[in-house]
């Protein structure tokens, strides 16, 4: 249950819109398309069968979440994946798992010492 | 690329598994885990100090510690004790709490749930001993319990082929 504070501010945050926008299996389906890069609205909407307004309004939803980005380059400002909030939502019980872990690291070698101890008080004996 | 399916599978299964073996008899582990000077000595992750306020390893009982992080700030975390079979078993209920050993919601996230059911057994091997441990949060409202499955969700089935390509993405950044 220990987290690093430091960053635990701005995820709380970020995680309820990364939750929010990860509701909607077409948005789910875009960030899908996204991961293997960037491409225009008109390439998202293709497998949709939905208007570009509709898949715009998704795109917005993705981008308040600060799952993508759109370019400003282009006219056709192509929308690519900005994936640090899902890495943050996906990592929550990364983070308890590694405390365990580190913790488990610092049994070891503790146990370890208190073996040597034993063997070394048992030499005296 | 074994941290490929990784994230995926422990985010649907919701449970952290750990299996580790440690160069020591089982009762001397076990008692690493139950004896309150030892539990200080390990708990807590590398540069953090930790200091036992309370260490009453029976059912219903806990253990209630102050963790100290290496930039001076301090956080509290309680296990409260549901089943101890020594030198076996060791089932708790792990959540953060104040200094005096009150729930505070998940310092992550209010929608996160809040506790962890830990269940822990201690197997002898030879003169080592193989330890298990599996995690899984419980007590959730129905409000963290839905936005965790959504999360779930979106990582198993909605990016389906994609997944493979999102996990490389993840890995990169």
């Amino acid at each position: 249950m220990v987290q690093q504070q430091t960053t635990s501010q701005i995820s709380a945050d970020r995680l309820s819109a990364t939750f929010a926008a990860l509701s909607d299996p077409t948005r789910r389906a875009i960030l899908g398309r996204l991961a293997s890069g960037e491409s225009s609205v008109t390439e998202l909407a293709a497998p949709f069968e939905m208007s570009l307004p509709a898949i715009s309004k998704h795109l917005k939803v993705l981008q308040r979440a600060g799952l993508i980005e759109r370019g400003r380059e282009a006219q056709w400002r192509p929308c690519r994946l900005a994936a640090a909030p899902l890495k943050d939502a996906s990592d929550w019980l990364e983070h308890y798992r590694r405390f365990w872990e580190e913790s488990l690291d610092r049994l070891e070698e503790y146990l370890r010492e208190l073996q040597k101890k034993e063997k070394k008080n048992a030499r005296k004996k | 690329m074994p941290a490929k399916s990784n994230a995926a599978a422990k985010s649907s299964d919701r449970e952290i598994v750990i299996t580790r073996v440690f160069d020591a008899p089982r009762e001397m582990v076990w008692k690493a885990f139950t004896e309150r000077e030892q539990m200080a000595k390990w708990w807590g992750m590398k540069g953090m100090t930790t200091r036992v306020l309370e260490l009453d390893p029976r059912p219903g009982g806990t253990f209630l510690y102050v963790i100290r992080m290496p930039d001076g700030r301090e956080m509290c975390g309680k296990w409260v004790y549901r089943e101890i079979v020594a030198p076996e078993l060791l089932v708790v209920v792990h959540f953060s709490t104040d200094n005096t050993g009150e729930p505070i919601p998940h310092p992550y996230d209010p929608n996160l749930p809040p506790e962890m059911l830990t269940t822990t057994r201690f197997i002898e091997n030879g003169k080592r001993t193989t330890m298990e441990l599996r995690s899984v949060p419980i007590n959730e409202t129905a409000a963290q319990r839905a936005a965790f499955n959504k999360l779930a969700d979106a990582m198993e089935e909605g990016f389906n082929n994609s997944l493979d390509l999102l996990d490389d993405y993840l890995a990169t950044i």
